[in-house]
């Protein structure tokens, strides 16, 4: 069971830049009834350990909580094994586990798994319902790990401890908890780094991997896009942690320097700048002058590259202003990669970015950036004062782009190509291409032959 | 493994599984109601997936809200707290708000914690409809017609008079929006008025206007629903409808109940059809007898292909017993269907095995199956299966567009549908 501490604890993380804003012990905000949106701390560390294709995530609890989330994210895997990342395993409990517990359907799911599977690990999530009856899941997992000699490893990140941000930290302590250091590697150099928080959501790591191995940089392990079990075992043997994009994950990098001395940075791969932004970080921090030279020289060679196959597109987008209107990260990381286009964003949305994702964007869009943050009643007024030819939203803001008849992207829909790294570039490059040249958002919004 | 049909499950958890909850049912049910706020009580992760759900099958924003339970108020709130603040916090919020109804929908978070969510109405001005769904009983086509009948006993006014030619049907959960537009249509071509209960014809239908999503589009009116005992023939469509039938019957006793476990196929819809007649004593409408012909053209010229056909059909108990009636009438053999839950209309399907079971389950027979009939999650699990055709039903369709307009119910939608597995089918029998 996870202890009210360890979520105090969480919620007030000192390596966050927000932290030192809020008086001591207020921490993140809670949910508020009715007002909350977005997903619950079971659904926030699910995706943060669902990656893992060599396990098996088994959810305990009842139907909703698996059945309408498995198989909605594009986490790609070379696991060459069974896929387990695009399967859903649940105990679905019933009226009856409820009444006498779940502790024996559980046991007996972790049974058939073996039986049936034979994963290299089984993550355990509690939910609610089971968490609420009292089930022993830390009991079940340990006895089941010692039975079938493989982790068995209890997730405590039911859905009303908080929220999905809450729930990936959650997930991190379970992690740092059962399998890190529970291995050691057969060899490490000194180049060797954890990857934290690539969910390698439509192979996304897969645009910035190959430029690692050139460089030199070994992965030893990843939390968890592409990510294998016996790898995180063996994470605190790696010489940096580098987190991508991801500020839930923070506590565990300061644990593990606390514990293990290995220090961490925080990047981002979208975009060329980000991108070599990234690889200099990381080769940096790392700290051998061959390295550097190293990446220097790839850095060069790739963006070289590029700026080669870009030519085209941004004389193609020579002019083009943007209006930028999506959540947190996306609003300086998108910002960032449609710069790198020749594209000027007039203005991005910061709602629900933090202090830290406020401030990235004042510097990416410049003094006469705007950031919007009632971007609803915003974004049409600044499309009419700029002159922006190209919305990039959420759905819902599909209408202002009609009635402004400009162009369209919908941001938040789910990706099926990979923005990341420098090759994502070329990728957001061509979708933009036919955002520009597609007349659909000004045909659609033509009067009715009855309104004319 | 040995499948058979049973209330008792045959393993101890679920492998891909195609059940969904009963809040999800819930929630659709109430997004069929004009202006409605679907509230989900539960923690917020509850209502987040149901949203992303049904955003995702549709393709429409979808409207539903959450009380947001926590670890604390799990342990110290008897329940109306959090329900009152939740809605005391959307309507400070959003002072423009006008809700016709709330529908408080449970989960089992808050039903084993024993919540008492009947008082809220007490509390509120807005008329307010509770429904105990808790997600480890039942399933999503349960939800949604506990929702309905909640929906009849809380808020239809009792009356003691007849409007004679009003209809109301009662769609089970599988039916899309064009589905129960088409069935109105019917309806109304009989010289019926006609209501569905929910109604996601107009709702969830696509249909493209400048909106937010805050409350539910379309659909039947709270006052139409207040109103609905005065109706002189009840259809419940669907095994799971026939308690909210006659939940209205107990309104009205003067209404008279029809009920059809499904209206796919010749023998499904000609049974509609006898029974709209009867009542009506005329015949239908000259289009109607056309798509009848087109149907018994469609069966012969379909029934060679599906014929030698062996089929896998996953899905809701109402919707697997329409579809397997159907691909039997022209000779298709049913090797398993799987159901999401269990359901006695079950009983009447004629398939070499009928079982309540997941993917896992139904995996076992792909190998040997002309097609697959399932929601999006088979398609991937086909990826590895040789000539094996799929064809989508069910939810949910992540990935394909489009799917509010998918018709296959009635002469014309079984038509469409007949021709739809029949050309899958040629795919994978004939392109050698």
């Amino acid at each position: 069971m996870v202890s009210r501490a360890k979520i105090k604890e969480l919620m007030n993380e000192s390596a966050c830049s927000h932290s030192k804003e809020k008086k001591p012990g207020e921490g993140c905000d809670k949910p508020k009834p009715g007002l909350a949106a977005g997903g619950c701390a079971f659904d926030g560390a699910q995706i943060s350990l669902f990656p893992y294709s060599d396990a098996i995530h088994l959810v305990h609890g009842p139907q909703t909580c698996l059945g309408a989330s498995w198989e909605t994210r594009e986490t790609k895997t070379s696991y060459p094994g069974r896929d387990h990342t695009q399967m859903g395993f649940t105990t679905g409990i019933t009226t009856n586990d409820v009444i006498f517990g779940g502790d024996k359907r559980l046991d007996a799911s972790i049974d058939y798994i073996m039986e049936n599977y034979r994963p290299e690990a089984i993550f355990v999530y509690s939910t609610c319902v089971t968490a609420l009856v009292g089930d022993d899941i830390d009991m079940t997992c340990k006895r089941a790990s010692e039975k079938h000699g493989i982790p068995v490893v209890p997730v405590h990140a039911a859905g009303f401890v908080g929220s999905k941000n809450l729930g990936s930290r959650l997930a991190g302590e379970a992690v740092l908890e059962h399998l890190i250091g529970t291995k050691e590697p057969e060899k490490t150099t000194p180049y060797d780094i954890n990857l934290i928080g690539d969910y390698n959501v439509t192979g996304d790591m897969w645009q910035y991997l190959p430029i690692f191995e050139k460089i030199g940089i070994r992965i030893l392990s990843s939390l968890s896009g592409d990510g294998r079990v016996g790898d995180i075992r063996m994470a605190h043997r790696a010489k940096l942690n580098v987190i991508v994009c991801a500020k839930s994950l923070i506590t565990l990098t300061r644990k593990m320097e606390e514990q293990y001395g290995i220090p961490w940075i925080s990047v981002s791969f979208y975009g060329k700048r980000d991108t070599s932004f990234a690889i200099r970080e990381i080769v940096n921090a790392l700290g051998s002058p061959e390295l550097i030279a190293r990446a220097e020289a790839v850095i060069a060679e790739e963006e070289a590259a590029l700026e080669v196959k870009l030519a085209p597109y941004k004389a193609l987008f020579s002019g083009k202003k943007a209006v930028l209107n999506t959540g947190g990260n996306k609003a300086w990381s998108i910002a960032s990669g449609l710069q790198d286009l020749g594209i000027e964003v007039v203005a991005t949305s910061v709602a629900k970015s933090t202090q830290d994702d406020i401030d990235k964007a004042r510097e990416y869009l410049g003094e006469n950036g705007v950031l919007m943050t009632k971007p609803a009643s915003e974004q049409g007024k600044i499309i009419d004062s700029t002159g922006a030819h190209i919305l990039l939203a959420g759905g819902r803001s599909l209408y202002t782009a009609i009635k402004k008849k400009i162009s369209f992207i919908d941001v938040n829909q789910e990706k099926k190509t990979s923005y990341g790294g420098y090759g994502g570039l070329l990728n957001l490059a061509e979708d933009l291409k036919y955002a520009f040249r597609n007349p659909v958002f000004a045909n659609v919004g033509k009067p009715a032959p009855w309104e004319m | 493994m040995e499948f058979s049909l049973s209330r008792h499950e045959h393993k101890p958890l679920q492998v891909n599984p195609i059940k969904h909850s009963q809040p999800m049912g819930a929630t659709l049910a109430f997004l069929g109601v004009k202006d409605c706020m679907p509230l989900m009580h539960g923690a917020q992760g509850c209502a987040s997936y149901t949203k992303v759900f049904f955003t995702r099958h549709f393709n429409e924003p979808i409207a539903v809200r959450n009380t947001s339970v926590s670890d604390i108020t799990a342990v110290l709130d008897g329940g109306d707290y959090s329900i009152l603040m939740a809605i005391e916090n959307i309507q400070s919020k959003e002072k423009n708000l006008k809700p016709s109804m709330i529908g408080l929908h449970t989960t089992g978070l808050t039903e084993t914690k024993g919540d008492d969510v009947r008082g809220v109405g007490m509390h509120i001005e807005i008329p307010y409809v509770f429904v105990n769904t808790p997600d480890y009983e039942g399933g999503m086509e349960s939800g949604w017609s506990l929702t309905v009948t909640a929906m009849i006993e809380q808020i239809t006014e009792a009356a003691t008079g007849i409007k004679p030619n009003k209809l109301v049907l009662l769609p089970h959960l599988s039916m899309q929006p064009i589905e129960i537009e088409k069935l109105k249509c019917f309806c109304e071509d009989f010289g019926f008025e006609t209501y569905a209960l929910p109604d996601l014809s107009t709702s969830l239908d696509g249909y493209w206007e400048e909106g937010q999503g805050k409350l539910s589009n379309g659909g039947i009116t709270v006052e139409q629903i207040r109103d609905l005992a005065t109706s002189s023939v009840v259809v419940s469509l669907g095994a799971s409808m026939k308690k909210s039938a006659l939940a209205l019957q107990k309104k009205n006793p003067l209404i008279e109940h029809l009920h059809f476990d499904h209206v796919m196929g010749l023998e499904g819809c000609d049974n509609f059809v006898s029974a709209l007649m009867k009542i009506r004593h005329s015949e239908p409408k000259p289009l109607i007898k056309r798509w009848r012909a087109r149907l018994q053209d469609a069966m012969l010229d379909s029934h060679f292909l599906i014929g030698t056909s062996h089929f896998v059909i996953t899905g809701e108990p109402d919707m697997l017993s329409g579809m397997c009636a159907l691909i039997r009438s022209v000779g298709g053999t049913i090797t398993a269907a799987v159901s999401t839950t269990f359901s006695d209309v079950l009983h009447t399907i004629e398939a070499e095995n009928v079982f309540v079971g997941d993917l896992e389950d139904a995996e076992r027979f792909f190998e040997g199956a002309d097609m697959v009939i399932s929601n999006f999650h088979a398609e991937r699990i086909l990826h590895s299966v040789e000539n094996t055709a799929l064809v989508i039903r069910g939810f949910p369709n992540y990935e394909e567009l489009g799917n509010q307009l998918k018709n296959d119910q009635l002469y014309e939608g079984s038509t469409y549908f007949l021709f739809e597995i029949a050309n899958e089918l040629r795919k994978v029998k004939h392109e050698h």
